[in-house]
């Protein structure tokens, strides 16, 4: 059971799912919910093709659906999209409504099989969970409905759990991701913020792993893609940031696919160069920072400022559900990072709770690393903030990343620029 | 206490559509003949729900917590319009931007099938001891209202055990009603029921409740304020960046007054037949004609014409030349206006002024309170220019301006780029939009807009639009199930 929660970090299922097929270009969400949900779950999304929000069809279900049933209007919401919409992929999403009232999503978009178009159903009602259930749900439905194999590529992989918009430099990041794999040979299906993401889905069979780089999500989608294709999965838990990190991770995806080691480490040399020569001109102050944001944000940035730029870890408080079972995981790896002492741990995500931790600590520490939400305490206390974790309303973010070798020197500009 | 005022629905009332679409002519002969009625689409995008409208209305209140007893996804919006709430407490002089007190339920499966009282309860108790608020304010749900909870009985429960904290429920569930702002007249019901009640207070001379939209900025407001002191009233501004004083405070008011034909309208209306408050219903002051209409009707209920025109001629000459070196350069285009009711029919006031003609307008209702509207529209721009009347639905208007072609569009929509068309909004919150003030500011940037095309030139070229080749075939209204087609 969910307890409440002060100014809320994350949506619910029906926005998890919005956000994840809205990253996705020419991959459409139908609506079967009411009728403000559409902007309401798009709220911190990114559905450009349709232009938001107000762009997604919807059945938008009043009184008459709520007592007499919606699956009729639903058919022609179907029907419409499809005349009026162009899309590679119509995904019906329910909502609270459609959930309570048990409507069959998916025997009315069987109705559609002969349609020529792929047309799928997704249960998302609201309060099955949060959106990070919503990208879950999504995502093994997508490699469910889509994923085929034909060959292996030896070098293909498939990269997952970091969840879209909830990484605040999300297309960045991937454009990054994909940067660095690339240049040891490695060639990274990301589906989100690309042209192609759709096809990525329909040759994701053909990958020769998978990394995820989410802690506790997406296991489902792991076992699918084993018992499907046997693909099996690199688990790197968190944002690989900065040339530690970031070498860390190309070695170890270097090592599992097989690739030149000499390759690996001359990419690694380079890079790391290309790093430490803007290092020289970085301007950098010396913090004891409180972090607050969901896991792989957590994990990512207090290695990198650990371990690379010399910071001290007072305090993380992780924002996310992280499952009990996977607590211990997360706590040892920030318990025995290379530099610095073990930093205390929290689970809220709350905002008040949040802020009356920071407020207890706050004769410790001098930074405060979080969401646009603890910019309220960080002035209350008059201490410095900087907006790495969800959600950031204070800034407009394209194409900038935090991660991997580039980003890492966009954050430091960003850590001078917002004091 | 009793209650005085019955939630109605908007849809309810006579004349009124929010899915209909044609010549102003055609809507209009309809309305008149008394035979307008809705035509629901059976293809529709997704549309906007009251309790976005009841939330939004309430959230700036300083010294209240907004409960919202649903899903996380139900706080959506109230996240968004949090953003606009530091944005105007940082207008207002505020170094510190506070965020507001959005507290979700967080509604799950459990409560689903369990019901979530128990855990309103809690919720409810917490919130009050973190900051012991004048108000709570309790938003229901799609979800917590199918299942069943009982917001009142709850309030009615635990309001026993606070003396200095009033529990008021907000029964905006989104399934309820087809017309968004019937989440206005749901917080204006809550607000007499619960903060007013049976309180007389005392009139106090020259006082005038300003009935405001949210979507007015500060420096609006300041405007506002401005021109009804040159006519000797002093404002209490609603609900906007209000308070539980100021919300005590309306009955004591001499007058109200509303700033769209739809807002409060029927709370002013109540206003007068209690309290003997009377009431001016006007548009909104963009443009000279709306300018001059909203402070004269304003005028002539307070008994202050003449001051009212010695202020208008002086604000008029102020600004007359720069209107008429900035309609030599922008007159003759034809414009699409997308920007909500209240503003779009301001808007199409305002191109008058600049020589500039209507070809098409978006409203997302149609009633009765408007039809004088558009028939004066009609006498400047013509009977002909196309009303949609939509919640949003860009499909129809994106559609419509490829049709029709405007050398301009007013509204915001991220589409109107992609088809080529040069575009401005009209929302402004540092620089007034509102008297002659904003006929020049407003002008300005449409100048502005129209001297460099190269945005929406550029995204046109590189950026398609999602819709099919076919739809742009395809009559705009094809999915309005017309009462025509039924017979």
């Amino acid at each position: 059971m969910r307890n409440f929660v002060e100014n809320p970090r994350v949506s619910c299922s029906l926005s998890g799912g919005l956000g994840t097929l809205g990253a996705i270009y020419r991959a459409i969400p139908i609506l079967h919910a009411g009728p403000g949900c559409g902007i309401q779950a798009s709220i911190g999304t990114q559905i450009d093709y349709l232009g938001g929000g107000t762009g997604c069809p919807s059945t938008n279900t009043y009184e008459k659906e709520v007592i007499f049933g919606g699956e009729q209007r639903l058919r022609e919401t179907i029907q419409g999209t499809l005349d009026v919409i162009d899309a590679d992929v119509y995904v019906v999403l329910s909502g609270c409504t459609a959930g309570i009232i048990g409507d069959d999503i998916q025997s009315v978009v069987e109705e559609f099989q002969d349609s020529g178009h792929t047309v799928l159903a997704i249960e998302t009602a609201g309060f099955k969970g949060d959106t990070y259930y919503g990208y879950s749900v999504t995502m093994l439905a997508l490699f469910k409905h889509l994923a085929q194999k034909t060959v292996t590529e030896e070098k293909t992989v498939n990269l997952f759990g970091l969840v879209p918009n909830l990484d605040i430099t999300s297309n960045g990041d991937f454009e990054e991701l994909v940067r660095v794999l690339g240049r040891i040979g490695v060639n990274a299906n990301t589906f989100f913020y690309i042209p192609d993401g759709v096809e990525q889905f329909r040759h994701a069979g053909n990958a020769a792993l998978n990394i995820n780089l989410s802690p506790w999500l997406l296991s489902n989608v792991e076992a699918l893609l084993q018992s499907s294709f046997g693909i099996q999965t690199l688990h790197y838990p968190g944002l690989p940031v900065g040339p530690t990190a970031t070498s860390d991770f190309l070695r170890k995806v270097g090592e599992t696919l097989g690739i030149d080691k000499a390759l690996v480490e001359r990419v690694i040399r380079e890079e790391e160069d290309y790093v430490y020569r803007y290092y020289e001109h970085a301007l950098r102050e010396l913090y004891r920072y409180i972090i607050v944001g969901d896991v792989n944000t957590v994990l990512g940035y207090s290695r990198y400022l650990t371990n690379d730029v010399g910071q001290v870890a007072y305090a993380a408080i992780i924002t996310d559900q992280l499952p009990q079972s996977k607590r211990a995981a997360v706590e040892e790896e920030l318990s025995h990072l290379e530099y610095g002492k073990p930093p205390k741990i929290f689970y809220e995500n709350d905002k008040f709770k949040i802020s009356e931790i920071i407020r207890e600590h706050e004769d410790f520490i001098n930074l405060i690393l979080g969401s646009s939400y603890e910019k309220e305490i960080a002035s209350e206390l008059d201490t410095f903030h900087v907006t790495l974790s969800y959600p950031c309303t204070d800034q407009h973010i394209l194409n900038k990343s935090h991660i991997g070798y580039r980003g890492c020197l966009t954050l430091i500009e960003d850590m001078y620029n917002n004091l | 206490m009793a209650t005085k005022l019955l939630d109605a629905l908007r849809e309810d009332r006579p004349g009124f559509t929010s899915s209909q679409g044609g010549p102003e002519c055609y809507l209009r002969g309809k309305s008149r003949g008394g035979c307008l009625k809705p035509a629901d689409r059976t293809f529709a995008q997704t549309t906007q729900c009251q309790q976005m409208n009841a939330i939004a209305t309430l959230l700036s209140m300083e010294d209240s917590v907004f409960i919202v007893h649903a899903p996380d996804g139900c706080s959506g919006c109230a996240s968004m319009f949090n953003e606009s709430y530091k944005v105007g407490q940082y207008h207002r002089g505020k170094r510190v931007a506070k965020n507001a007190h959005i507290v979700s339920s967080s509604f799950d499966e459990n409560d689903v099938i369990m019901g979530g009282e128990t855990k309103l309860r809690t919720t409810i108790r917490s919130v009050v001891q973190r900051y012991q608020p004048k108000i709570v304010f309790l938003f229901s749900s799609c979800s917590s209202g199918i299942i069943g909870d009982d917001i009142d009985a709850v309030a009615a429960e635990l309001q026993k055990d606070y003396d200095s904290t009033v529990i008021i429920p907000i029964h905006c569930e989104g399934f309820k009603s087809k017309i968004h702002s019937t989440g206005f007249d749901v917080v204006f019901n809550a607000i007499q029921n619960y903060i007013i009640g049976d309180d007389r207070p005392e009139t106090e001379e020259g006082l005038v409740n300003i009935f405001a939209t949210t979507s007015i900025g500060y420096a609006d407001q300041l405007e506002l304020e401005r021109m009804l002191k040159a006519i000797g009233l002093k404002v209490n501004y609603i609900p906007f960046f209000s308070s539980y004083e100021k919300l005590k405070k309306i009955p004591a008011a001499e007058y109200s007054v509303s700033v769209c034909q739809v807002f409060a309208d029927t709370y002013m209306k109540f206003l007068y037949e209690e309290y003997g408050i009377p009431y001016v219903i006007t548009g909104m002051p963009v443009g000279t004609r709306s300018t001059d209409r909203w402070l004269t009707e304003i005028a002539k209920m307070v008994g202050k014409e003449e001051e009212a025109a010695a202020f208008l001629a002086r604000e008029r000459a102020a600004v007359l030349p720069e209107i008429e070196s900035l309609r030599e350069k922008i007159q003759g285009r034809r414009v699409f206006v997308c920007t909500g009711t209240g503003r779009g029919v301001a808007a199409a006031t305002l191109i008058e002024d600049y020589n500039m003609k209507l070809v098409g307008i978006q409203s997302p209702t149609y009633e009765d309170a408007y039809v004088d509207d558009y028939e004066r529209l009609a006498e400047f721009h013509g009977d002909d220019f196309i009303i949609d009347v939509a919640t949003m639905q860009p499909f129809e208007q994106v559609n419509l301006v490829n049709r029709l072609k405007p050398d301009f569009f007013i509204g915001i929509g991220s589409w109107v780029d992609k088809l080529g068309i040069p575009n401005t909004h009209i929302l402004e919150p540092k620089r007034p939009t509102f008297g002659y003030r904003g006929v020049v500011y407003l002008g300005r940037k449409i100048a502005t807009a129209l001297e460099n095309t190269a945005w929406a030139d550029k995204m046109a070229a590189h950026r398609k639009l999602p819709y099919r080749d076919s739809w742009y075939q395809q009559d705009a209204f094809h999915y309005m199930k017309r009462e025509e087609d039924e017979e």
